[in-house]
């Protein structure tokens, strides 16, 4: 068993009153990517939030390579090397492309070498940097928000249903640059899906959510896993 | 609630035989002022119109009472044309001010600004105004009302009584969730068919001559106007009463405004400077700590959860009109530009009633941009669009969903503040008029939008704030939402964007039934081609900007093109395997 890079232990959390995750505890390896998958409202994107910090934890506590995260707030979290993909409202609108993908990165200097790795994966960007993020088209906004998380090259990335609204070919050639990715640098994963088959195919282990409780895991390589998420995620 | 007010209504009825003449005095022109207070939050808590503009409405009122009086003398006549001269004035003015910062397209920001320049603007008139205004100092000695202080004091009490009483039920009612919706969402109101600008325009003017009233009163009790009262530092008191009370709640404005009017007339004649170092510091400590106000933490542990849910009952869809049906949608030559980028060009599109059409194409093809070019008059740079027969021209889009739309985003656009049963209620807003004082006790809803709600769930958690619900149910309750309107064209833009299968698959069924049993002309753009395949009619490809193809869903996806810009390798696979 390899270390575990970020460990959960019995957290919970919610919104004001209403708790949704119970008690949840998780460990990722470094370099392991692990699926999230569930139905609605059984508590993913919470989960995701509130690793990086933007949810009060109710109880538990929260490691990444053995330091303490409980209690950091976002830009903490981020600084300890960790890249959110967050669902919606996570661009800054009024800005460029280029200006979007610099913020996550620390100097100005790398986001030559930086760009020209991701720019393979969404060729869409090249010669669009000065476009605005706000007139991209949804799915244009979705690859944006993956492309300015990979650039940050960090040590795990959370992503919260970077597929959804992605034509299938882009969806195939994210699939590839992932794994690619964990392939060059090792990089842990933490992948939120409604697509199964993708998160199957990026993945090495996956989690079913319900009710803010792991009610199964195991190997997203087993012949059995697309059938068995399939029936938790029927009832 | 019922406590407090009893708590007030006694106050108000024993109020003389417990305060003092100095009390009686001070509290009576707290009281005027507190109704102000609550027309304000009306504005800014519940509609999120933030206005220093409210004391200009109530200088008004108190200019006429003194103008008339002190220049054609106190009788009865001058007493009612006072009156007359303070609800037009303040209603005409008004009238002006909301189509000034409400028209289309105004921004919130400019619609502060302009509320920041009435007061000025009047106060400048006022001080202009020589001997017929009194300028500085105003104007005093006029003859008025011969009544008892104590009579004064009924009279404010049972007016404050009465604003907060029906304040309170407006807010409450059907029609007030209308306003929090406006505040949370306005886009999304107008995609319903609500004439926003409008509800606000005559919000406006009811709360402008009813603070036009309050300031008449003061004026007449008093005997005193003077420029002060219509300038914007009283504007901006108000606010800091409504900040302090607890904006959003009525009562706390109301107490808000009671209890600094009489705690600054008590210090601020006995310590002028420390008094207003004392009232800013608390403002800063309330913002900081207490950003929802005092009246929230008070009244928190006494509320025992919110009025049961509405039932929700199946509501029988409109028989649809035989001309609607044929030719529902129809687009000619439409283009859309963006400076040099051409985004849309010679789009020409027709589409039925009974049509289910899958708008496919790579993302940045043009297809959201599509739908904002049918649902919007405004949007389009070039071409014509008809719905239902009617040419769309340049209408916004409140009167394209009168026409018979219905658009569902691509991410899920919902009033984050409000239950699920008010979002749905304010979606039927305009097939079924919200009562202005009260709550009705069922949800109507068409069976197809029942549907929606029964498959993932949202019919149990009707009484759930949307905010609280997951990314799926977002967009579930968005397409209960819009399926409420009861559409003859829907746009959808990926409706199952973050459902399970399962749920998709349902939704799907749904969707279907849409065209096929109800007759709609729905228009889906969805990614996932398989799930296209189950429920389309038909299929349009969108590529850079063009109709590339349209067709049956064999022809399209077995096409070159579909394949090598679009599919991917493991689609094109499948379909040959």
């Amino acid at each position: 068993m390899m270390q575990a890079l970020l460990q959960l232990k019995d957290v919970s959390s919610g919104y004001k009153a209403s708790l949704v995750l119970r008690k949840l505890s998780l460990s990722v390896a470094s370099g392991e990517a692990v699926a999230v998958l569930g139905k609605n409202g059984m508590g993913k994107s919470t989960l995701l939030k509130t690793i990086m910090g933007y949810l009060p934890k109710a109880s538990g506590t929260v490691h990444v390579g053995g330091q303490d995260i409980t209690r950091l707030g976002p830009h903490r979290v981020a600084r300890k090397g960790i890249a959110y993909a967050a669902q919606e409202h996570a661009l800054f609108t009024e800005l460029s492309i280029r200006d979007n993908l610099r913020l996550g990165l620390a100097k100005e200097s790398v986001f030559d070498e930086r760009f020209a790795e991701i720019e393979p994966v969404f060729p869409v960007f090249k010669t669009r940097l000065k476009q605005f993020a706000g007139t991209l088209s949804g799915g244009e906004q979705k690859m944006l928000l993956v492309a300015r998380a990979l650039m940050m090259r960090p040590s795990i990335v959370l992503l919260d249903e970077i597929t959804e609204g992605l034509q299938p070919s882009v969806i195939e050639r994210l699939a590839e640059a992932l794994l690619g990715e964990r392939r060059k640098r090792g990089t842990t994963m933490l992948l939120i899906e409604q697509n199964v088959p993708f998160a199957l195919k990026v993945a090495d282990r996956y989690l079913v959510l319900k009710q803010g409780e792991i009610v199964d895991e195991g190997s997203a390589k087993a012949a059995t896993a697309a059938q068995r998420i399939f029936d938790h995620l029927r009832v | 609630m019922m406590l407090l007010g009893l708590v007030g209504i006694a106050l108000v009825v024993l109020g003389p035989w417990v305060f003092g003449t100095y009390l009686l005095n001070i509290l009576i022109k707290a009281f005027f002022f507190a109704i102000v207070a609550i027309t304000v939050d009306l504005l800014w808590g519940y509609t999120g119109y933030l206005t220093f503009g409210q004391s200009a409405f109530f200088g008004i009122g108190a200019y006429a009472a003194g103008l008339v009086f002190a220049h054609a003398g106190f009788t009865m006549l001058s007493a009612l044309a006072a009156l007359g001269l303070a609800v037009a004035g303040t209603a005409l003015i008004g009238a002006l001010v909301g189509w000034l910062s409400f028209y289309r397209g105004a921004s919130p920001f400019f619609a502060t600004v302009i509320s920041l320049v009435l007061p000025i603007v009047l106060t400048q008139l006022l001080l202009s105004g020589g001997a017929w205004t009194g300028s500085s100092s105003g104007l005093t000695g006029y003859e008025t009302f011969e009544l008892p202080l104590e009579a004064w004091y009924w009279i404010a009490g049972t007016a404050l009584a009465l604003v907060a009483l029906l304040g309170s039920l407006v807010v409450r009612s059907d029609a007030g969730q209308v306003l929090k919706a406006i505040r949370d969402n306005e886009s999304r109101c107008t995609y319903l068919g609500i004439r926003t600008s409008r509800v606000k325009i005559v919000l406006l003017v009811a709360t402008a001559v009813v603070a036009g009233l309050a300031g008449f009163g003061y004026g007449s009790f008093s005997g005193v106007v003077a420029p002060e009262l219509s300038g914007f530092v009283l504007g901006t008191e108000f606010i800091i009463w409504v900040a302090l009370g607890g904006r959003g709640t009525l009562w706390g404005p109301l107490l808000g405004a009671v209890l600094i009017s009489v705690a600054s007339a008590y210090l601020s004649s006995s310590m002028p400077f420390v008094w207003q170092l004392v009232l800013g510091c608390a403002f800063v400590v309330v913002i900081v700590l207490l950003p929802q106000g005092l009246m929230p933490l008070l009244i928190r542990p006494l509320r025992r959860g919110i009025a049961g849910e509405p039932a929700l009952v199946d509501r029988a869809v409109r028989a649809l009109v035989e001309q609607d049906a044929a030719q529902a949608l129809v687009m000619e030559g439409v283009a859309k530009q963006y400076g040099h980028l051409k985004v849309l060009q010679g789009i020409d599109l027709t589409a039925d009633g009974g049509q289910l059409a899958g708008l496919i194409g790579p993302n940045g093809a043009g297809k959201t941009t599509l739908m904002r070019c049918m649902s919007d008059g405004s949007e389009r740079t070039a071409g014509v669009v008809r719905l239902c027969g009617h040419d769309i021209r340049t209408l916004p889009p409140e009167q394209c969903v009168r026409f018979g739309l219905g658009r569902k985003f691509q991410n899920a656009n919902i009033f984050d503040t409000l239950t699920v049963a008010a979002c749905l209620r304010i979606a039927g807003s305009v097939r079924e008029r919200p009562a202005l004082f009260a709550c009705s006790p069922v949800l109507a809803v068409p069976s197809y939008a029942l549907e929606v709600l029964r498959v993932t769930g949202l019919a149990g958690k009707l009484s759930a704030v949307a905010k609280d619900l997951s990314h799926g149910e977002q967009q579930a309750l968005e397409l209960a939402m819009v399926l409420t309107l009861e559409p003859k064209i829907v746009l959808l833009d990926e409706p199952t964007a973050g459902l399970t299968k399962t749920e998709r698959t349902q939704i799907g069924s749904i969707l279907s039934s849409l065209a096929l049993r109800h007759g709609l002309c729905c228009l889906l753009v969805e990614h996932d081609l398989d799930f296209v395949h189950e429920i389309a009619t038909r299929i349009v490809v969108l590529h850079q900007g063009r109709i590339a193809m349209q067709g049956s869903f064999e022809d399209v996806a077995h096409s070159e093109l579909v394949k090598t810009i679009y599919a991917g390798s493991t689609h094109a696979a499948q379909e040959a395997a």
